[in-house]
């Protein structure tokens, strides 16, 4: 095969960039158009060429080096984007977390004006997420993390008469604000610390202690050759964790979150609290394995000890996520809150590594093998609650109560859903759990492995409600379901057959994400 | 080799008349007996069909079927093996179930039982499994037909499920044997976890070994030291024998409950309460014998552990007297015969524990003839009597059951070891066996043989007495009840049975009569050759469970060794002379007795000494104990701690989950300013907590 140019190795996020351009070209030529097919159709189209080229890069072998036997990594604008083996799963996460939701959009909101916004600003945000996970500069992961949060702030806040939504997407804007500033104090603490932007020239700054300045696209030492000040250093990784943590919504960062994900369309919950933090993630995961190398700040000492940090928000987020998970009454917020304790597990990636910085690679492709499986399942639980929605049933467990007997095919996905969130081996997330709860295992951190096992048994609880809801208790009052929606119930029905499917599939999932994590 | 194609037919046969009868019984005449009667002869001329091929030096051991493929070499399988051991008791087995089934028409059909599809289901499913239990070449399957066994016993059992006993003996015979079951069980996971194979004989391709038994690697293991690969004795840190033997004791737990020895013996005698053809056929032919079937299936296993051939040894005779003793008083027929089946299965034990491989596997199959025989004419006797067991109200049935009477006969001297009747032959190579390897062996194995030897010799005496005892109280004297003076007829299906074991009672024991033919050097030790195979090569060396392997293992390791305190013949003939003269002596005291016309009680004699043996030594009562004084407070104990401490933290740890949880939402208040103050003040206290730790300031 010839070798493409290297900009083709943007070609997802060109895909879905260009998708939501024709979006918007379509919304100024014919501003009020209700032609959802045809939107709709674009959007999943783009999403699906997006899908299929990262599926192709990844076996083709882009971002391997060539001399294991890869196409090599595309490098672009001066080391500002980087396309390796991380960006294109994570870009596989987005597209088809995408792909799922614009799919399920169709029914959503074809009752609705502005369609063509819509699907634009999920396209947008989806390309800011792809170009995210290629970012290799914190001016550009900066940049993209606002073209992923801007439209979804306008898209918590799509259905503009339902004052729930108004005020979530206000909430959610006013804390994205102040995130934000955080993430961009910490950057400019970064910068003026280590002297550079670029994530391997601040660990070489790191590394040797001394602050660099890149000259034509190669980082070297300033002259005069001034040390790095460790202490600044060190509040700026601090708040750029607490930029990472707003987005993944990791506690303290998570209170946008549950009201957020329960004001906003069901679909874009689904959006935001899957290919959201799935882009969040793989910002944290890039800047800590290459920007701030664990085993340099050790030994250096005086920064930081991020491993420390992301273990207390881990146990934290798992416990704060799930315990206020258990007590819900209803399940879009349930949902919304078990999303919060998704994200501890994950962040479990970044907190499982020896006390002297070991196992990284091992943890970091845990936490993207489990982002990817939660891809498709939170996403799946997510479009049934949009499924439930559209019928008119309510929001409550009760009003759930023998769904199972009218629509069994989507309680059915949706029990799989559930199982697999709480680790059941119906679905991958049982396989993905237990790869978490090895890394924490590999290097001995019990009190992650404790969080992890309690965590899960405490949502197998409010799991199990919706489950039991659906199947075991009589309806309680009069409810009649005419339509049953082509673009949800293939959505839902998709996402459960790939949810199942990742559980024989898993090992090759994991391999994948192994080989990424360590080539790093 | 065409028999061995259609093998699993025999046992396939009496599976497809369980379902036969099970499905389609009530629209069947006879209730689906024939279809049980047709199975069992098929099995049974196939059997004899395996037996002849099995004669003409073939043997037979393959993989049938996989269930579970391991990741590793560990395969879960079903596979036959056919060897002269399988093979004599397939046709044991086949013979006996056919008869019976022939029998029970008599029995049941003629008494106008209800529920027969159910009653012949369960005979045809327990013939199937004890067949499959008999012909597996692998020890976790011989496990699952083990218990399936177990299931057809504790069904048919409680087959009169609506009268208050059979049930309650049902459930008996189900909890005890599964207590044993237990240790069997762990055995099972010991010896697969130990070798990573359960196979009885290794399983041989075009001469090449492909899969090791487990014998023979614990055989090379224990005699030639080859250690390395059973990563297991490193685990349990002790000598490979030592280990051996222990997963050898936990097997025999399973051996002691379902061959009904001390101390699991106290379900057999409730047992009885199943129809008499069950107990014929389950209770005293062959379900009992699967135990000391095993232990012979894998004796090259038990062969390089002296300690447990002591053990079994020693359970096995202490049982034979034990069981004796208990029979001498009892007042029902079949309680008689139960307590006499626990004594006779005891000197089987006696002969695998010390080294008479050859004679516990000819006092299984006499046994199995003359107590299947005896179970019959019992039966008959019950028929004639309108369900009424009770000796003491029978009395003068020998002018009117003639048939009955002298194959009863004939099954008594057998059992009383009267020769020349088969029990004569198989119990004096038993005892015979038990005292040259007592007098030959060396040290603490040596002592324990004698004084099982001791055990079993009393015992003779008592099975005499016993055996009498019955015999002239149900059939000589004048009739002592109504229904003794006009007792119903029994048919041909009842006297056919009958009539085909009376001949074989006194005639099997001709297959192997040691005696004789040590005196008249002629080879007439048949079942000697049969199990010994060719001494050099050919199949027995092939599958390593020849009796002249084990007889090397035996004096290899465990250093069993023959002795003889008068010299060879005449050591042979003391033996002999012994146990027949304590028989007939039992015999006499019995006639002198009870041979009057009118017989009275003489238990009362006896004094304190009868109510122990009434009660059974107390066996029942102390297990009871065990269960209500011991075990159930403990379970309370447990019980408690379950619902106090275990439950109780659980329910702790949901109510402060949900608790917490509902503390967590209410952080969650709605207002934003509240949440970017939350969030900053996160923030800082991570700042701070850092910087204090970092030593920023």
């Amino acid at each position: 095969m010839a070798q493409l140019p290297s900009w083709m190795g943007l070609a997802p996020a060109l895909a879905l960039g260009l998708a939501s351009l024709v979006l918007l070209l379509s919304d100024s030529i014919d501003p009020d158009t209700t032609n959802t097919p045809a939107l709709a159709g674009i959007s999943v189209v783009g999403s699906l060429v997006a899908l299929a080229s990262a599926v192709g890069f990844i076996i083709g072998g882009t971002g391997v080096p060539t001399s294991e036997g890869g196409q090599g990594t595309p490098v672009l604008f001066g080391g500002q984007l980087v396309v390796d083996q991380m960006a294109l799963f994570f870009m596989v996460i987005v597209a088809s977390v995408t792909a799922l939701v614009v799919l399920a959009s169709y029914d959503y909101v074809s009752e609705h004006s502005y369609q063509a916004e819509f699907f634009a600003l999920v396209m947008l945000s989806a390309t800011g997420m792809t170009l995210l996970s290629a970012a290799n500069s914190l001016a550009t992961a900066f940049v993209a993390l606002e073209l992923v949060s801007l439209p979804s702030y306008a898209l918590v806040a799509f259905l503009k008469k339902n004052r729930g939504g108004v005020e979530a997407g206000l909430k959610y804007f006013l804390i994205g604000a102040v995130s934000s500033a955080v993430l961009a104090y910490g950057i400019s603490l970064v910068y003026a610390a280590t002297g550079v932007l670029r994530f391997d020239g601040i660990a070489t700054a790191i590394s040797s202690g001394t602050i660099q300045t890149i000259v034509d696209g190669s980082v070297q030492a300033q002259s005069g050759e001034p040390a790095v000040p460790m202490s600044i250093l060190g509040v700026g990784i601090l708040m750029v964790i607490g930029g990472v943590a707003f987005k993944t919504a990791a506690v303290p960062f998570h209170f946008w979150a549950p009201e957020a994900y329960e004001g906003a369309p069901a679909p874009i919950s689904g959006f935001l609290s899957s290919a959201s933090k799935a882009a969040g993630f793989v910002l944290a995961f890039r800047v800590f394995a290459v920007a701030f190398p664990i085993g340099d700040l050790l030994a250096t000492g005086g920064a930081i000890n991020w491993v420390v940090a992301f273990q207390i928000l881990a146990i934290a987020t798992m416990f704060i996520g799930n315990f206020a998970a258990a007590t819900q009454e209803k399940v879009k917020r349930m949902l919304a809150y078990s999303s919060v304790g998704h994200a501890g597990y994950v962040l479990i990636g970044l907190a499982a590594v020896s006390a002297s910085g070991e196992g990284l690679s091992f943890s970091i492709s845990a936490g993207m093998s489990h982002l990817l499986v939660y891809g498709f399942m939170n996403t799946g639980a997510f479009l049934f609650i949009a499924l439930a929605e559209y019928w008119g049933v309510g929001r409550r467990f009760e009003d759930y109560n023998g769904l199972g007997k009218e629509a069994p095919v989507a309680c059915a996905a949706m029990t799989v859903f559930l199982f697999s969130l709480a680790g059941l081996p119906i679905g991958g997330g049982f396989f993905s759990k237990f790869y978490l709860f090895q890394a924490t295992l590999n290097v001995g951190a019990w009190s992650l492995a404790a969080a992890l096992i309690i965590n899960s048994a405490l949502s197998l609880f409010y799991y199990s409600r919706v489950v039991k809801a659906m199947w075991i208790e009589e309806p309680t009052g009069e409810r009649s379901i005419d339509s049953y929606p082509m673009g949800l119930y293939t959505a839902v029905v998709g996402a459960a057959i790939v949810t199942f499917l990742l559980v024989p599939g898993f090992n090759q999932v994991s391999e994948i994400a192994f080989q990424a994590a360590q080539l790093l | 080799m065409a028999a061995f194609t259609y093998a699993p037919a025999i046992v396939l046969l009496p599976f497809v008349s369980f379902l036969v009868a099970l499905f389609a019984g009530d629209r069947m005449p006879k209730g689906g007996a024939l279809a049980g009667i047709t199975a069992t002869g098929g099995s049974l001329l196939l059997s004899i069909w395996v037996a002849l091929t099995v004669a003409g030096g073939e043997t037979y051991n393959q993989f049938v079927y996989t269930w579970v493929a391991g990741v590793e070499s560990l395969q879960l399988r079903f596979g036959l093996l056919l060897d002269p051991l399988s093979a004599l008791m397939l046709l044991i087995v086949c013979l006996i179930s056919f008869l019976v089934h022939i029998f029970s028409l008599g029995y049941m059909n003629d008494e106008d039982e209800t529920g027969l599809p159910r009653y012949y289901a369960g005979l045809g499913l327990f013939t199937a499994s004890m067949l499959g239990f008999v012909v597996a070449n692998n020890l976790l399957m011989a496990f699952m037909f083990f218990e399936l066994v177990g299931l057809c016993s504790y069904l048919l059992i409680g087959f009169w499920f609506r009268e208050a006993g059979p049930p309650s003996a049902a459930k008996k015979a189900f909890l005890v044997t599964r207590f044993g079951d237990y240790f069997f069980l762990i055995g099972v996971v010991g010896i697969f976890a130990t070798f990573g194979t359960g196979l009885f004989a290794p399983v041989t391709q075009g001469g090449e070994v492909v899969a090791e038994s487990f014998p023979v690697l614990a055989e090379h293991a224990v005699i030639d030291g080859e250690t390395e690969s059973i990563a297991m004795l490193d685990t349990v840190g002790m000598s490979a024998q030592a280990w051996f033997t222990v997963l050898g004791l936990l097997v025999l737990g399973g051996v002691i409950g379902k061959s009904a020895q001390f101390p699991l013996h106290t379900w057999l005698p409730d047992a009885m309460e199943g129809p008499t053809p069950v107990s014929a056929l389950i209770h005293a032919a062959t379900m009992v014998a699967a135990g000391v079937y095993l232990v012979a299936r894998m004796y090259g296993f038990y062969a390089i552990s002296p300690t447990a051939l002591a053990v079994i040894a020693l359970v096995g005779g202490f049982t034979a007297l034990f069981a004796a003793t208990m029979g001498l008083v009892k007042q029902e027929i079949k309680q008689v015969l139960a307590y006499s089946t626990i004594s006779q299965y005891g000197y089987m034990m006696l002969a695998l524990g010390s080294g008479g491989y050859i004679a516990a596997v000819f006092h299984l199959t006499t046994h199995a003839v003359f107590k299947a025989l005896l179970f019959l004419g019992a039966g008959s006797v019950i028929i004639a009597m309108h369900h009424n067991e009770n000796m003491w109200d029978m009395g003068g049935l020998k002018e009117r059951m003639p048939v009955t009477y002298w194959t009863f006969l004939s099954g008594s001297l057998a059992l009383a070891g009267i020769v020349p009747f088969a029990g004569f032959w198989s119990k004096d190579e038993v005892l015979y066996e038990a005292l040259i390897h007592g007098f030959g062996t060396e040290g603490g194995l040596g002592t324990a043989y004698l004084l099982a030897y001791a055990m079993g010799l009393l015992a003779v005496f008592f099975t005499g007495f016993y055996t009498f005892r019955m015999v002239y109280l149900t059939f000589h004297g004048n009739a002592r009840s109504d229904t003794a003076r006009d007792p119903v007829p029994v048919r041909w299906n009842v006297k056919g049975p009958l009539a085909v074991l009376g001949f074989l009672a006194a005639t099997i024991g001709f297959i192997n009569m040691k005696p004789v033919a040590e005196l008249t050097g002629a080879h007439i030790d048949f079942l000697h050759v049969w199990l010994n195979g060719p001494d050099e090569g050919g199949w027995p060396a092939a599958l390593n469970t020849g009796l002249h392997h084990y007889e090397t293992l035996l004096h290899d390791v465990a250093h069993v060794t023959k002795g003889y305190p008068l010299g060879e013949t005449p050591t042979l003939l003391a033996s002999a002379g012994i146990s027949l003269g304590l028989a007939l002596a039992g015999v006499l005291a019995a006639r002198s007795l009870y041979a009057g016309p009118d017989p009275v009680e003489h238990t009362d004699k006896l004094g304190g000494l009868k109510t122990v043996l009434m009660h059974n030594y107390y066996q029942d009562e102390y297990q009871v104990w065990l269960a209500t004084g011991v075990t159930y407070p403990v379970a309370r104990a447990m019980d408690k701690f379950d619902q106090g401490v275990v439950d109780g933290v659980v329910n702790g740890v949901s109510s402060v989950s949900l608790f917490g949880g509902s503390r967590i939402r209410r952080i969650q208040s709605g207002l934003v300013s509240n949440y970017a103050m939350l969030l900053t003040l996160g923030l800082v206290l991570l700042l701070a907590f850092f910087g204090v730790m970092g030593g920023w300031f």
